[in-house]
């Protein structure tokens, strides 16, 4: 019994059952709130990718998921209806930016790693927010008309959110599978190891630079993923998505939950939203609050509350 | 021409501090050979330059008969020369195993596959078993690195370097910091890796004693040049060196 429950594979699966039967039991607008979380979780554990696995903290994600969330606005306004090629669009293009931006990024370290990316992370906002013909500027691009799927001859619509919440579901599900392979292969192994001592691993033959550009342009490529979700759900893209302030809610997320477990920011995501309505319910400064709960988490639970509970619970030692 | 490592009159400065100057040497295969020195003589400088730390300020590099001179770290491990550090350089929160299946990784190019499980890579894992058992760590496979004895930590290294089985292995002090009874575990670790591989040793060394036992050849460098070179004998009884730099040393 112990042994099933010390299973890597236990606890995510646990989860996805619950996540998955939770709309029968939860309200529709918790439901919604649950959509978000699954959505910012997604791009959290993307943007972990970076942080927690290659020790690089990009400031500048914000880009790549309203990248993916323009996209699918662009695409919808034009009147392609795919929901896959909308998604894979999305993904490709966040993974192209993330490509560039990655190229004259990675080799900063540090803080000058987070500066660069923030650089161009406001370089993304301006031209969303500036640019009117094309992105709408401040008020962003609405869609009207969501994808729908034909699945055994049914066509089903997204309007209802509890089958929003499935789509996001699904999606979700499949990135964090993706993720999870990829922070177990080979390439993720590297990941660590560069994270533990980037000197050593081109000491060993690893071109350190090439490596964290792939890494860069995987945590891109989710993120857009994720914004083209967020586009879905919220039917609006807007220059908000690029905004600093939006690149570091999965800076939050992350180091709530815990960097060095891989579901951690999602529980950070979690933490936060549930944080945020409980807040918003007795003040309208609940940024204030966030950060009066910031600090204990950071002084106390050194690897993110879930990493922390999770290694006192089975007794973990870093990973 | 047997040489694995030729240098031709390798320099460099840091600024305008001209540290090393004028380094000539070639080491053939299989030869166990030492650059000695006493601290601040340059010898971790001159490592740094031909591994691809930074490129030498002036000369050449030479492995297996080609020139490597100013090659990027990366590159140099690919032509086949893998170094250790002064100060221990592993992956601390990374277990023994893993320390070890990195470089195997991206020796086999593997480094950028992004499925699988290495785990289950019955060739990598064998090969960094063997590793393991080589340097006598094996039984340590699944400790987190940081958790292990100062001494156990320079083992680690030494796997990492020789996991590629590289035809030069460049070791800058390997016995730094380490206790009698580790460093002499060290020499004979190092005299029996060398007579069952075909690797090359290259090592640094302050400590005279190690010296003498271990290296066939003796480069003595003084103050940034190459003051003699030779025999373990051949050395002892230099004049040159037993004036700039034995001589207190060896009758002490
Ligand atoms: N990065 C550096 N910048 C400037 N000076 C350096 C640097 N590294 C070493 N030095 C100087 O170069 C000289 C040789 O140092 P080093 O190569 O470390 O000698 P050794 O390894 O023989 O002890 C010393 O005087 C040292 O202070
Ligand atoms: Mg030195």
């Amino acid at each position: 019994m112990m042994k099933l429950l010390r299973h890597k594979l236990f606890g995510p699966t646990v989860l996805a059952v619950l996540l998955f039967f939770a709309p029968l039991i939860i309200s529709t607008y918790s439901v919604m709130i649950l959509s978000e979380i699954l959505i910012m979780g997604l791009m959290a554990i993307s943007f972990n990718l970076l942080l927690g696995y290659t020790g690089l903290l990009s400031f500048g994600q914000g880009a790549f998921f309203g990248l993916g969330a323009y996209c699918a606005a662009l695409m919808l306004q034009a009147g392609y209806q795919n929901l896959f090629l909308i998604l894979l669009v999305g993904m490709l293009a966040s993974l192209l930016a993330s490509l560039v931006v990655g190229f004259f990024s990675v080799r900063l370290d540090e803080i000058f790693f987070a500066m660069i990316t923030l650089g161009f992370g406001m370089l993304f906002f301006s031209i969303a927010h500036n640019w009117l013909d094309v992105t709408g500027g401040s008020d962003g691009l609405p869609v009207f008309v969501l994808p729908s799927l034909s699945l055994l001859g049914n066509e089903i619509t997204f309007y209802e959110p509890t089958r929003m919440y499935y789509l996001v579901f699904g999606i979700v599900l499949l990135g964090l599978v993706l993720l999870w392979l990829i922070v177990h292969s080979p390439f993720g192994l590297i990941l660590k190891a560069m994270r533990e001592n980037k000197q050593r691993v081109s000491f060993v033959g690893g071109n350190v630079r090439l490596l964290r550009i792939v890494a860069f342009a995987i945590s891109g490529a989710f993120t857009g993923l994720a914004g083209v979700l967020f586009c879905l759900f919220n039917s609006m893209a807007t220059p908000e998505f690029m905004h600093w302030s939006f690149s570091a809610k999965p800076v939050i997320m992350s180091i709530i939950g815990g960097t060095g477990v891989f579901l951690g920011p999602l529980f950070g995501a979690g933490i936060f939203f549930v944080l945020e309505q409980i807040i918003i319910q007795y003040t309208e400064n609940w940024m204030l609050f966030l950060g009066i709960v910031l600090v204990p988490i950071v002084l106390f639970f050194p690897q993110g509350v879930f990493g922390t509970l999770r290694n006192k619970i089975f007794k973990q030692g870093v990973k | 021409m047997t040489d694995v490592l030729r240098i031709e009159n390798l320099g460099h400065s840091y600024g305008k501090f001209k540290v090393i100057e004028d380094i000539s040497l070639s080491i053939s295969k299989g030869e166990m050979s030492a650059l000695i020195g006493p601290n601040g003589a340059g010898k971790t400088t001159f490592y740094n330059a031909i591994s691809g730390h930074f490129p030498p300020t002036r000369g050449k590099v030479f492995l297996n008969g080609e020139n490597i001179t100013g090659f990027a770290a990366h590159r140099v491990v690919d032509k086949g020369m893998c170094r250790s550090f002064q100060i221990t350089n592993i992956f601390a929160a990374l277990t023994v195993l893993e320390n070890v299946i990195s470089p195997l990784i991206i020796q086999q190019r593997k480094h950028f596959k992004i499925y699988g499980n290495v785990f289950k890579d019955k060739q990598i894992i064998e090969r960094a078993m063997l590793v393991l058992e080589q340097i006598g760590i094996a039984d340590r496979a699944d400790q987190v690195v940081a958790n292990l004895a100062y001494g156990d930590k320079r083992l680690v290294e030494m796997a990492i370097v020789l996991a590629r089985d590289p035809s030069v292995v460049l070791l800058d002090e390997p016995t730094a910091g380490m206790n009698p009874e580790e460093t002499e575990n060290m020499i004979k670790l190092i005299k029996k890796l060398a007579n069952n591989s075909g690797t090359t040793f290259f090592i640094t060394e302050h400590d005279m004693k190690v010296v003498f036992s271990l290296a066939e050849k003796i480069y003595v460098l003084h103050q940034g040049h190459l003051l003699a070179q030779g025999s373990p004998g051949e050395i002892r009884s230099n004049e040159h060196v037993k004036e700039a730099y034995l001589g207190r040393k060896v009758h002490a």
